[in-house]
């Protein structure tokens, strides 16, 4: 490679040169705003307000994150997060599969019809009010099964498992057949082992869609308690009525000597909290990065 | 008497031969079952409740027994003052990430082609595809916080190197179409770059090998084989991109919306959810959404079908 590079023209070597360094900014635009949220979450609040801090706290505090957990509902969204991620991805992703393997097969009576079922639900869809509707009449509001309900299936991935399962050499079921297993028992002791790639794929971008989702708990739940993380944050951000609320319960009910003496601020604890919703996935975000780029790849071959 | 007979028995036949595939897959419908239940009930039930759009919805009587009230609250919309700058917001915002984001992957794309060094490639993607997991609100928290005025990261440099360093960029509505693009292009630009790059991929090494014979310089083989090569693909993924034209994106404009910025950032989008959810005007936002849902699908539609004329590709 090094031989390589002599042979290059001056041209060619400032191009490179050029190259390798807008790569190194675009990565800088994503690494440094993720310190400094780090140094200011981890910054007391009320030294932060002078300004001056870049990718290392001046003052060091816990203060942010203990005010966080006591006056907010973060634990219990946490819990909620939690609930959902795993109870949603785990539900949601084996009942598509089963789904998708039954309408692999291609001598199913009613085959066709029940892909068009499915598929029109991807193009034209009732849109948010009436959907408001069905779940106030399902009782679903302001109740945690919200969150799992209506995600236990979804079009788009069952039709990426159909595509996976159609590829699944039709020998291996005949011989499970002849051994005296019926089609579930195929689905679940050898097409399920078989898909172990496309599993991971799918239940990751589950999990995270459903980590991610604040606009079920923001319009569709009432209780603070039903609330997940990311829901929490949002309206950390965008209310200042919610951030005023938090500041006061953390100095005690509305005692304004307290409120003076505790060194969080609104932005600090918003700090705290982006953390305490981003760790998550960057720690698991190394392991399985290269799952997510297959996945990638797995949606564009539908296109 | 004999057609008649013989028309029976030819359509018993194939019955029975019916009911006994039906048997034999009973496994299978008892999979697919729940499946066909929950898109019954989550998806067809809403499209029901389309109707609202037309009828005077009342609680105590429900949609079907509300009383009918024709096209109003289409009318109603277009003829609202709000309708035309909605309209024309979403329209200008989806542009934006239709047409001039789309160049952006494409050119990440071909910059990490030119990266030798594998272990530089696979650290700065793993880098650049982190945000596309991230929710908007988290991004939207960082980007008040990097632009927050006088104390924030950017404006701190600005101050640094002798600028104002005082300007509240999501306050202002001179930025609102700046902040929007550069989170957009910050969040999805890595994401969206993997499948240009599969493109890349796939082109023929003999056609660099004869550029090279030719003496082409690299932005010559860039402009005269990768480019043409990867035309398909960026058509296909531009036409299909098209049906969500008048969805300019919920979460990213929700959470950037502002007092002083909202003439640009009121969306289709944002206006259903406000006149719907928060102020209960349940058919009229039904309307809106569904004239939204309508143009969307005709849309697909087209462009699948265009898809499928000029590079044989489509959706179904």
């Amino acid at each position: 490679m090094g031989n390589e590079f002599y042979k290059l023209s001056v041209g060619e070597k400032a191009l490179k040169f050029i190259n390798y360094m807008l790569i190194i900014a675009l990565c800088l635009s994503i690494v440094l705003p993720f310190l400094n949220i780090l140094a200011l979450a981890f910054n007391a609040g009320k030294d932060a307000e002078s300004g001056g801090i870049y990718f290392w706290p001046r003052v060091w505090s816990l203060e942010n994150f203990e005010k966080v957990f006591e006056s907010t509902n973060i634990a219990s969204a946490f819990g909620v997060s939690i609930f959902r991620t795993v109870v949603g991805t785990f539900a949601g992703v084996l009942l598509t599969a089963m789904a998708a393997y039954a309408l692999k097969s291609k001598t199913l009576p009613g085959n066709k019809f029940f892909m068009m079922f499915i598929f029109f639900t991807m193009l034209f869809s009732g849109g948010i009010i009436p959907t408001y509707m069905l779940y106030k009449s399902l009782h679903l509001l302001d109740n945690i099964w919200i969150y799992v309900l209506p995600g236990l299936y979804s079009a788009w991935n069952l039709i990426i498992f159909r595509t996976f399962f159609q590829q699944i050499h039709v020998s291996l079921e005949e011989s499970a057949r002849i051994d005296g297993y019926n089609d579930f028992s195929i689905f679940w002791k050898i097409v399920l082992p078989l898909s172990r790639p496309v599993i991971a794929v799918i239940a990751l971008f589950t999990a995270v869609g459903h980590w991610n989702d604040w606009f079920t708990g923001a319009f569709y739940i009432r209780s603070e308690e039903l609330r997940p993380l990311s829901t929490l944050l949002q309206e950390m951000l965008l209310s200042a009525e919610a951030l005023r609320d938090t500041l006061t319960e953390a100095a005690g009910v509305a005692n304004y000597e307290r409120l003076a003496k505790i060194q969080v601020t609104a932005n600090s604890l918003k700090m705290a909290t982006i953390i305490v919703v981003v760790t998550p996935i960057i720690l698991v975000y190394p392991f399985v990065q290269r799952h997510f780029a297959k996945g990638a790849m797995i949606g564009s071959i539908k296109e | 008497m004999q057609p008649v007979t013989s028309s029976v028995s030819s359509s018993v036949k194939p019955k029975s031969k019916l009911w006994k595939s039906i048997s034999t897959h009973r496994y299978l419908y008892m999979m697919l079952l729940p499946c066909v239940i929950f898109f019954l009930i989550f998806s067809y039930i809403p499209l029901g409740g389309l109707l609202m759009a037309f009828k005077d919805y009342k609680f105590n009587a429900g949609i079907l027994g509300s009383p009918w009230v024709g096209l109003k609250y289409f009318e109603a919309f277009f003829n609202s003052y709000e309708a035309k700058q909605l309209i024309r917001n979403t329209l200008i915002i989806s542009g934006i990430k239709l047409f001039l984001y789309l160049p952006f992957p494409i050119i990440l794309a071909l910059m990490f082609n030119e990266i030798r060094s594998k272990w530089f490639k696979n650290f700065s993607q793993s880098i650049l595809y982190l945000p596309h997991f991230l929710s908007w609100v988290v991004v939207m928290g960082l980007t008040q916080r990097i632009l927050a005025p006088d104390t924030g990261l950017l404006n701190e440099i600005i101050a640094k190197l002798g600028g104002d360093g005082s300007t509240f960029y999501m306050m202002e509505a001179n930025y609102f179409y700046q902040v929007m693009f550069s989170s957009f292009v910050w969040k999805s630009i890595g994401w969206d770059s993997i499948i240009y790059m599969a493109a890349i991929a796939g082109v023929s090494p003999d056609l660099y090998e004869a550029a090279k014979i030719d003496g082409a310089s690299k932005l010559r083989e860039i402009w005269h084989i990768t480019l043409p090569s990867i035309a398909p693909t960026v058509v296909i993924l531009f036409i299909l991109s098209l049906g969500s034209i008048l969805s300019a994106g919920f979460d990213q404009i929700y959470m950037l919306r502002t007092p002083g910025n909202m003439h640009l950032a009121d969306i289709l989008d944002t206006y259903i959810i406000k006149v719907g959810l928060q102020q209960g005007q349940y058919g009229y936002a039904t309307a809106v959404g569904m004239m939204q849902g309508i143009i969307g699908f005709i849309l697909v539609i087209l462009a699948n079908r265009i898809s499928r004329k000029v590079s044989d590709t489509s959706l179904w």
